[in-house]
């Protein structure tokens, strides 16, 4: 009996090292026979960003321990598709085995985080497009992204473009009242403001995760639009569903808006000198020439110009690079006509407020002035 | 009948052409159970052979479903309707139609061809009884010039079938 409760206290002894050691991260269901929950991360020196994989991992054990190993299993776990996950805790398992009769736990959870952190790299396919995230063979690979509620990975190019469809997906649903999809939730708070008020506040924005459906957080993709310095690319994308009958839409108040939002975007980019040109549909050929485009004065001139005249500038630098997409476009016409149909169509619509002159960039500065997305 | 004139299409965008091509050459290594692609030159509509799974309604049955692609596949979902003539289900009508959520509201473009066919499959397989939606005939009435479910404003009530 006494050597029993010896027995007991000495396990207690070792959940509470558990506890210890991991902190926030591990639960404590039931003290004995002992049953935790630790949230296992890889070693990325506390750098979230380059975290793919994690793990609650659950331990239980019988009154018998440690002669009888406990039962591991995964309560939850994020970026790890099933096989991986089997294999870890089986491996885990395995290891419970060997050790029976010592006490284990810190070291199973050891175990898990060495494991994890091999593992700790997006896997499989961009569900997007369906190719590779990260080649295998030479590692090399479009940026891709991940969000952080559910460590979905995608390319970078591929939920932007997603993005932005269902923002104009949103605009469109709200003209016409067809029964148009979007994935765009709002905000509980934000419901009846956003729906009601005049601006459309896309920063009230939540989106589901196209595989999971968890809802994330706008920041995730605004991290990655910063990232990328993509607008150039973005604008191109934005019209890509641009017809007759779709045209009305961009003349809507809110587009208008969220185009300035763009146009704004962009000549900070530009005066950051953190624009890389678009590079989606150019296939570079040995021997072929580009031109370099001529963004570099204008962005100097703009520097220079006083407070006064600011919003010309704003105004030719917003058309400046649908000309330098276009020429770009003009080079590779021949393999891929429907890209430079889309460029040339994008430049046609994306002027048309701003040739609306005054009106529109006296709106720009009006909404630059109440709402700082930046 | 089967309302096969889809209204004038665009031809498929360079990204959702890619996309098809990736998906086909999937499906080719390993499609999903009970289904057959027939084969044909045109990415924008295949026509897939369902069999009726083993031990359900539709056992050894075989019907044809035909996908068409929007141009800006995955944004937009794939139009997939039952060639004639179509199961006999509570949730299929008699022109082809056929009400499953991810199809409409619920689609992502994280799903495929492959996990579309899987769903309807699933919906078939869990069929209580071979009838016809409640409503079929209003609906397919209102349907005769040639609509696309995509255009229906769907209700979706029932997740048990």
């Amino acid at each position: 009996m006494a050597a029993a409760a010896e027995a007991e206290e000495e396990v207690r002894q070792e959940v509470e090292a558990v506890a210890s050691v991991y902190g926030d991260d591990c639960r404590v269901v039931r003290g004995f026979p002992p049953h935790l929950v630790v949230h296992v991360r890889p070693h990325t020196a506390d750098d979230s960003s380059q975290q793919f994989v994690e793990l609650f991992l659950g331990i239980k054990a019988s009154s018998q321990y440690p002669k009888a190993p406990p039962h591991v299993y995964a309560v939850e776990s994020k970026g790890l598709d099933e096989n991986r996950q089997v294999y870890l805790i089986s491996s885990i398992q395995n290891k419970a085995r060997e050790l029976s009769c010592y006490p284990m736990l810190v070291t199973l959870c050891e175990e898990a985080v060495e494991m994890l952190s091999n593992m700790n790299h997006p896997a499989g396919d961009c569900p997007l497009c369906l190719y590779p995230l990260v080649k295998e063979n030479d590692g090399s690979a479009l940026p891709f992204m991940k969000l952080m509620s559910c460590y979905h990975c995608f390319h970078s190019d591929c939920i932007m473009r997603w993005w932005e469809w269902l923002q104009n997906d949103d605009t469109d649903s709200k003209k016409s009242s067809t029964a148009a999809t979007t994935e765009v939730i709002h905000a509980s708070e934000g419901l009846d403001l956003s729906s009601s008020a005049k601006h459309h506040n896309v920063s009230q924005h939540k989106g589901l995760c196209p595989v999971c459906r968890k809802v994330f957080d706008e920041k995730d993709i605004e991290h990655v639009r910063d990232l990328l310095g993509a607008n150039t690319s973005q604008l191109a994308s934005l019209s890509i569903d641009l017809d007759e009958d779709e045209k009305e839409v961009l003349h809507s108040e809110s587009e208008k808006i969220r185009q300035e939002k763009f146009a704004s975007l962009f000549n900070l980019q530009q005066e950051r000198n953190g624009l890389i040109e678009p590079k989606k549909d150019l296939s570079i050929q040995p021997g072929m020439y580009i031109p370099r485009p001529p963004s570099a004065p204008t962005a100097s001139e703009g520097d220079t110009v006083d407070d006064s005249s600011e919003d010309t500038t704003t105004s030719t630098s917003g058309t400046e690079p649908l000309n330098q997409t276009n020429s770009t476009g003009g080079t590779t016409k021949h393999n891929s006509s429907s890209g430079h149909r889309r460029r040339h169509r994008s430049h046609a619509s994306r002027r048309q407020p701003h040739g609306q002159g005054q009106p529109a960039r006296q709106q720009w500065q009006r909404k630059g002035g109440d709402t700082s997305h930046q | 009948m089967t309302s096969s004139s889809s209204p004038s299409r665009k031809a498929l965008s360079k990204i959702a052409c890619n996309r098809l091509q990736k998906e086909l050459a999937e499906w080719q290594v390993s499609p999903p159970s009970g289904f057959k692609y027939r084969v044909s030159d045109n990415l924008q509509r295949w026509v897939i052979e369902v069999t009726g799974a083993a031990g359900t309604l539709y056992a050894g049955e075989t019907y044809q479903l035909q996908v068409d692609f929007p141009e800006h596949y995955p944004m937009e979902a794939p139009q997939v309707i039952f060639l004639n003539p179509a199961p006999m289900h509570p949730h299929i009508y008699s022109n082809g139609h056929i009400c499953l959520d991810i199809l409409y509201d619920s689609w992502s473009p994280a799903m495929t061809v492959s996990s579309v066919c899987i769903s309807i499959l699933s919906m078939l397989s869990s069929s209580p009884a071979k009838q016809r939606p409640q409503d079929n005939d209003r609906y397919v009435r209102n349907c005769r010039n040639g609509r696309s479910p995509k255009e229906t404003r769907w209700w979706f009530h029932d997740d048990k079938v």
